[in-house]
């Protein structure tokens, strides 16, 4: 049916997307072939190959944002594409995601709520709203990364993980329950885990740095921080191969700092903040 | 052996899923690798074991119990590993953690069997090789000897002991080892653990401080904090002489960026930490204020990103107070002075840097200029340039301080994390904050077109009739009033006698003097235009084109004390008070302005509304009724008409007493009026037939004349002539009678009498 192009400027499909926000992520066939970001970009991506040479060892990663929805799950995408054991978390009371107005979020709670239970709700709440704010295919993204949101003060730390996280992309190497570099993604984040692990006493005596980078929460900047944060990790990653080769330097542990450092270079739009706590 | 290592890791790693899935198998799984993994094994099989160990006593899924048995086990391939030369710092370092994790497993194993000296022996060969590296080790193993240390102060610091019945619930310490135990006594142990805390704690006052060694220990001393009382204070003010920004006057690399923030966060974290468990300890105070100078340093240090910049508050070279102990250097002591006080400081405070009250208070200008003349030159040449630059400093300092904005307060709620993109209140709470902030001001900014000032055209001209419906609405408005204030209950009046100010208090009172004035006074002379002569004429006319505005207002007033005369006589004689009144003076003014120019006479309203508000109550006066008295009684002026009204109640034989009565008062109480009721009293007596008895021995006393003359047969009308009160009823529009005033006028009186025969 022809139709006028006159109408066309009222038609909110074509009028209500001011921010188009990055497509779907490819369907996931990590076996088939190398994924590259998010975005869909085949990165270049020189690390890919030291990565897989190193003998095994990797370094443990776990993202922690505010609902463990945008930016964490980019990175746990991105770290976990490149086979680096992960965990994601939250560090917020609700699992919040806009909803129709600035007042009236969708909310969910943690650890209870998958990310297709969100999906399937929310596409049948207002399918053009939250495909058009990018919502849906975050969700899309989260859900081929696993479950559901967890939080971060609800997380056992040390319990086993082996059941139902199986699926969950990361998880391999991930299975005991620890991690060596935690990666928030804002300040708030970051005071709300070391003052968590204050909380908890560090009754494992395991060391962990846990570092912000900070990024803006929306789906542009997450993109942009999540390379940022794999080139962290990579970095950091071999470093610590470095010093298990040599055995005897003075441990990978000393050369956090330094290596922050450099790397705040590579990215001074992403400030970044580091502390060593204990499990 | 005939295994690969590859192959080798990979069993272990099956064993290791093994119990990662069933945590119950850990004692038999452990016991099975120990072997594989020894001191004598490859490095990948070290490091592997190792961590496995490391692993397995951290578990939270490990049962306690077991692994205190599996603990006891593993002490000697822990010795082993340690004493290993030159072993691989990773393998180290897991020893290290699995060590602190099972220390106090094993602490407790010992209260328990207090004669297993070889175990203790192990563990103290354990303990002593891990405090030899504590210093001298790579990096990544000393943060673990940290750890370590900290496990050690914690379980040979007494705890508390929730439940002396159940040792094995309680948190492992001294304080569950008995005074006399052979090989952990706690007078030995105790002080262990308090040299040990203070070679932690030193770590803060270290020239260089390692970032990695300083977040580590701070991140530990969380736990000994919170659990052990009695050295908390001893570590909070170990933290609080420890100075993270302590390397920002060398040359800021990146790295030591990095460490300087990373250390600094992490001192505020602890310690915001220990803020909000105890919020009324002893050190909060010193707590803040800590925490505030560090927030003021960093701002400083890290002012928007990337100036460079040393420390300006604290000197921290070999001035610095711990500094200056340890080399010795001496310094001259100086008087610091008194900080300026918080609020707008004077000139002259900003100035004075005495502490001596006195000092301070001299004024420097009593001296005279001769004697300052002298003093001057002396002073100046002793100066001391060295105190001159100091107090120059201190001055600057303050200034400084002064001129500079309060450095931002801390963003210290510490609650759970809130995305900010998604407001947490909701839309009322918005809209309140909202009218919570200051209004805008208008001069501060000025909208972009500027609008001129607006004036309302002026309202077409009222025409009289649009005038007279206003005003209508306005006195209906009044009455509605009153109408409304009569139902409120009466408050209790205040007699404020003279100074009582009419209309002041927005009572029902106050609006009845507004109303009666308006009736009144407002338009008084304005509409009065009509000769006297013609008066007759004018009401009719008047009351076809329907009236002035203050005829209507009495009409409406009238109605409105007809309709309940009896609680409204108050209403009546104020009004008809005001209406002689505003009689009088018009009456004044008019003769006052006669200088040639005829005025026309001003219309008297007083004897015209008294009789028909009279007319309108006399009625439905019944045989008791005070209210006839005391409306009489109270209006300021009595004629002839009103005292016929009063005989005419004597028509009614059920009311005679009340004639009588009303009569009988203004005689006695209202001397002015006294000829005219007493000529009033003599008529009843000689015409009404009823009346006879009650008045007779009234006249008897105020006429007896009359009576006297009674006896002679005399049958002619009294010789006044008043008449009968059938044939004299006035008509409410009858010409007024001249007045007789109530007070002072008595002359009047006689010719009051022949009015009213005149009237006749």
């Amino acid at each position: 049916m022809a139709t006028d192009p006159r109408l066309a400027r009222l038609d909110p499909r074509r009028t209500a997307t001011p921010t188009q926000p990055p497509p779907p992520p490819p369907p996931a066939k990590s076996d088939q072939k190398p994924l590259g970001g998010y975005d869909g970009v085949e990165d270049a991506d020189p690390m890919a190959v030291s990565r897989n040479e190193e003998g095994g060892f990797k370094l443990k990663f776990c993202t922690v944002c505010a609902s463990n929805q945008n930016r964490s799950m980019e990175a746990h995408l991105r770290l976990s594409l490149a086979s680096y054991p992960v965990l994601s978390f939250g560090t917020g009371s609700l699992v919040r995601l806009p909803g129709p107005s600035i007042t009236q979020p969708n909310v969910y709670p943690f650890n209870s709520t998958s990310y297709s239970t969100m999906y399937q709700e929310l596409s049948q709440k207002d399918p053009r709203l939250y495909r058009a704010n990018g919502i849906l295919s975050m969700l899309e993204r989260n859900l081929k990364v696993k479950w559901g949101p967890e939080r971060w003060q609800d997380w056992p730390i040390g319990k086993p993980r082996l059941d139902q996280q199986r699926e969950d992309k990361g998880s391999r190497g991930a299975e005991g329950g620890v991690v060596d570099v935690v990666i928030t993604c804002e300040e708030r984040c970051w005071d709300a885990v070391v003052d968590n692990l204050l909380e908890r006493g560090s009754p494992l005596n395991r060391p962990v740095h846990i570092i912000n980078v900070d990024i803006k929460d929306n789906h542009e900047e997450a993109l942009v921080g999540g390379k940022g944060i794999l080139d962290l990790a990579d970095s950091l990653n071999q470093a610590a191969n470095e010093e298990r080769r040599s055995g005897n330097g003075n441990g990978f542990d000393e050369r956090v700092p330094e290596l922050l450092a450099e790397w705040q270079e590579r990215w001074p739009q992403l400030p970044a903040l580091w502390t060593l706590g204990w499990f | 052996m005939t295994l690969s290592v590859p192959d080798q890791l990979a069993q272990l790693e099956a064993a290791r899923q093994i119990v990662l899935a069933d945590a119950g198998l850990y004692p038999q799984i452990v016991q099975g690798i120990l072997p594989i993994v020894g001191a004598n094994a490859r490095l990948e099989l070290r490091r592997w074991g190792a961590e496995f160990l490391a692993e397995t006593f951290a578990s939270p899924t490990f049962a306690s119990y077991q692994k205190e048995n599996s603990a006891v086990g593993v002490l000697q391939i822990l010795k082993d590993l340690l004493e290993k030369p030159s072993e691989d710092a990773a393998v180290v370092k897991s020893v290290v953690q699995t060590a602190a994790s099972i220390y106090c497993l094993v602490f407790r194993y010992i209260i328990a069997n207090p004669h297993d000296v070889p175990v203790w022996n192990q563990m103290a060969s354990i303990k002593s090789n891990i405090l030899k590296r504590w210093d001298t080790a790579a990096t990544g193993v000393r943060i673990c000897c940290i750890k370590f240390v900290q496990k050690v102060v914690q379980v040979q610091t007494p705890g508390v002991i929730a439940d002396p019945r159940r040792p094995d619930q309680n948190e492992v310490s001294i304080a569950l080892v008995p005074r006399d135990h052979p090989l952990i006594p706690p007078p030995r142990l105790e002080p262990e653990a308090s040299g040990l805390l203070d070679r932690l704690l030193n770590a803060f006052n270290e020239d260089k401080s390692d970032a990695v060694l300083i977040n580590a220990t701070l991140n530990c001393l969380g736990t000994l904090l919170r659990t052990r009382q009695s050295i908390a204070n001893k570590i909070i003010s170990a933290i609080l002489t420890f100075n993270p920004m302590k390397q920002a006057n060398s040359p800021m690399t990146p790295k030591v960026r990095v460490q300087i923030k990373s250390m600094e966060r992490t001192t505020r974290a602890l310690l915001m930490n220990v803020l909000r468990r105890n919020e009324n300890g002893p050190f909060v105070d010193r707590i803040k204020a800590y925490v505030d100078r560090l927030a003021r340093i960093r701002l400083d240090v890290f002012d928007e990103g990337s100036r460079k910049r040393g420390l300006p508050s604290e000197p921290t070279d070999g001035l610095d107070n711990n500094k200056r102990r340890r080399l010795g250097a001496e310094l001259l002591e100086r008087p610091e002075p008194e900080p300026l006080p918080p609020g707008p400081v004077s000139l002259g405070q900003l100035f004075t840097l005495t502490k001596d009250p006195a000092l301070a208070t001299f004024d420097v200008t009593s001296l005279t200029l001769d004697i300052m003349v002298r003093i001057i030159p002396p002073v100046l040449v002793r100066i001391d340039q060295q105190a001159l630059d100091q107090a120059l400093n201190h001055v600057r300092a303050r200034y400084l301080s002064l001129t500079k904005p309060p450095p931002q307060a801390l963003g210290d709620d510490e609650e759970d994390y809130e995305p900010d993109f998604e407001p947490s209140e909701d839309r009322e709470q918005i809209i309140n904050k909202a009218d919570a902030l200051p209004p805008e001001d208008p001069l501060q900014s000025p909208s972009e077109v500027a609008l001129g000032p607006f004036k309302l055209p002026q309202p077409p001209p009222l025409t009289a009739e649009d005038t007279m419906q206003i005003g209508k609405g306005t006195i209906s408005r009044v009455f509605s009033m009153m109408n409304v204030l009569e139902e409120a209950p009466l408050a209790k009046k205040q007699r404020s006698g003279l100074n009582r100010l009419a209309g002041s208090s927005y009572d029902k009172e106050a609006w009845t003097t507004v109303i009666t004035r308006l009736a009144t006074r407002a338009s008084a002379g304005l509409d009065d235009d009509s000769s006297e002569d013609d008066d007759s004429k004018t009401m009719v006319e008047k009351q076809v084109t329907g009236s002035s505005l203050s005829d209507g207002i009495r009409q409406t007033l009238w109605k409105f004390i007809i309709e309940d005369f009896r609680t409204r006589i108050p209403v009546a004689i104020a009004w008809l008070n005001e209406e002689w009144y505003n009689d009088r003076i018009q009456k004044q003014s008019s003769e006052q302005q006669k200088d040639g120019v005829t005025l026309p006479k001003p219309k008297q309203h007083y004897g015209k509304w008294m009789l028909r508000v009279l007319d309108g109550i006399v009625p439905y006066l019944d045989a008791k009724d005070k209210h006839l008295i005391k409306f009489l009684s109270e209006i300021p002026e009595i004629n002839a008409n009103v005292l016929g009204r009063v005989k005419g109640l004597a028509r009614d034989p059920e009311r005679v007493q009340l004639a009588v009565n009303s009569l009988l008062y203004l005689i006695l109480m209202k001397p002015p009026a006294r000829d005219i009721a007493i000529d009033a009293l003599e008529d009843l007596w000689r015409n009404y037939d009823d009346a006879k008895a009650p008045t007779a021995k009234h006249l008897a006393k105020w006429r007896p004349q009359v009576l006297a003359s009674e006896r002679k047969p005399s049958p002619a009308p009294a010789p006044n002539g008043v008449q009968h009160p059938k044939e004299s009823k006035p008509t409410p529009s009858s010409a007024p009678s001249p007045p007789v005033e109530v007070e002072g006028e008595q002359m009047k009186n006689s010719q009051a009498g022949q009015v009213v025969a005149a009237a006749g």
